[in-house]
């Protein structure tokens, strides 16, 4: 047990001392990612496993779903089935998005990523339980809205339109660097989470948490179907 | 264990997730995001400013890059038997110096530009010769894409360095 939490803080302040220093470099990045990945050529695998990490750290959308995801796992067996599950869904339509240059919709595929906020937030207070008497498939439903995730990661990388050269892997390294991003982030959530089941609080503010989830999936929703309005008027 | 609340809480949450949201949207997402401003408190609270400051300066970001000068050494490969194109997008009076040379072979070349959003097959040839190196520069007559081709005639791979100078944006290889 001692040996346990001790390594779970080795593994926390390993984490901090990366994320300090990953800022560090991070300074201003966005202006500078913009223009790298506009004038560099040829595979550049170390930056593009930076930018897939530094993508899902600060993509909130992508934090809110897991969050949601986990909420309720106790058991790391599980946290890991969902997590592949979810990795699963994103990384195969990252890849296919990219590559087979499939053209959707930023606004749209980010309206649908709200709506998964949504959907596990009214999910984890039993919602469809209670409304349809049966709770559908929450493994299914990861990786389904896995899938919709991954579509969003592609969309972001397809705006730099991306020479051909190294194509492959610079895509790799990007979606090995989103798959380290998220577990960075999911120690952090993972440790909060349980430290605060411990509290009875927890308990007792299960169904406001799920229910501020639900809101700011709304939100990410509205923000992202205006957007779309906007577009076509 | 994840827990089923009461249809009476289910409805509250929802509806509370929803109102929340909904003010959020009306009062602070859209007006700092899209300048939509329905109750006025996103004025008042001065976020439109925010959208506002966006409108005003919609230079993309390709343009800006474009704009301030960059060098770039890049090599590629013609195949043998095979001609490729190496383009650059570049907006009107963008200038670009070059130098290019080959791994020993003379390669046929034409250095040309495309229009962008010319759909007719149109474009422009700066030059047209066969050599294993040249140096030279020039001004973008209109924006669009621009860059060479070159065409492999030997049975051999030749492997072209290019050095470039200038405004412009990586399209890349089109083979």
């Amino acid at each position: 047990m001692l040996s346990n939490s001790d390594r779970t803080y080795r593994v926390l302040l390993l984490l901090v001392l990366t994320l300090v220093s990953a800022n560090a470099l991070a300074h201003g990045v966005d202006d500078s990612t913009r223009s790298f990945l506009q004038q560099n050529t040829g595979v550049q695998f170390v930056p593009f496993l930076y930018i897939g990490a530094k993508h899902m750290l600060t993509g909130y959308d992508h934090l809110l779903f897991l969050v949601g995801v986990i909420f309720f796992l106790y058991k790391s067996r599980d946290v890991l089935l969902y997590v592949t599950m979810f990795t699963i869904g994103h990384s195969l339509t990252l890849l296919w998005g990219v590559l087979g240059s499939i053209e959707v919709n930023a606004y749209l595929i980010d309206a649908i990523i709200g709506l998964s906020v949504v959907y596990k937030g009214f999910d984890n207070l039993g919602g469809f339980k209670r409304i349809l008497g049966w709770q559908p498939d929450t493994r299914g439903a990861v990786l389904i809205f896995g899938l919709f995730h991954g579509f969003g990661l592609a969309t972001k990388l397809q705006e730099f339109q991306l020479p051909e050269q190294g194509l492959l892997t610079n895509l790799l390294a990007f979606n090995i660097g989103v798959e380290l991003g998220q577990l960075a982030a999911l120690v952090f959530i993972l440790i909060a989470i349980n430290f605060w089941r411990r509290l009875p609080s927890f308990e007792r503010f299960a169904t406001l948490t799920n229910t501020l989830l639900m809101s700011a999936g709304l939100m990410l929703m509205g923000y992202q179907l205006t957007g779309f309005t906007l577009q076509y008027l | 264990m994840q827990h089923t609340v009461s249809l009476t809480a289910l409805v509250k949450a929802s509806l509370a997730a929803i109102l929340i949201a909904a003010i959020a949207l009306v009062t602070f997402i859209l007006p700092a995001e899209y300048n939509i401003d329905p109750t006025g408190v996103g004025h008042k609270l001065g976020l439109t400013l925010l959208a506002e400051a966006a409108e005003a300066s919609p230079a993309p970001p390709q343009a800006k890059i474009s704009r301030a000068a960059s060098k770039q050494v890049i090599e590629i490969t013609v195949p043998a038997g095979k001609g490729i194109e190496y383009k650059f997008h570049m907006n009107q009076y963008d200038k670009l110096s070059y130098e290019w040379m080959t791994d020993g072979d003379p390669l046929y070349f034409d250095l040309h530009g495309e229009p962008e959003g010319d759909t007719t097959g149109y474009f422009e040839s700066y030059a047209i010769a066969t050599l294993d190196s040249m140096k030279g520069s020039f001004t973008a007559p209109f924006s669009g894409s621009h860059g060479w081709y070159w065409n492999n005639t030997s049975d051999e791979a030749v492997a072209v360095q290019i050095i470039v100078n200038g405004q412009f944006q990586i399209i890349g290889l089109n083979p």
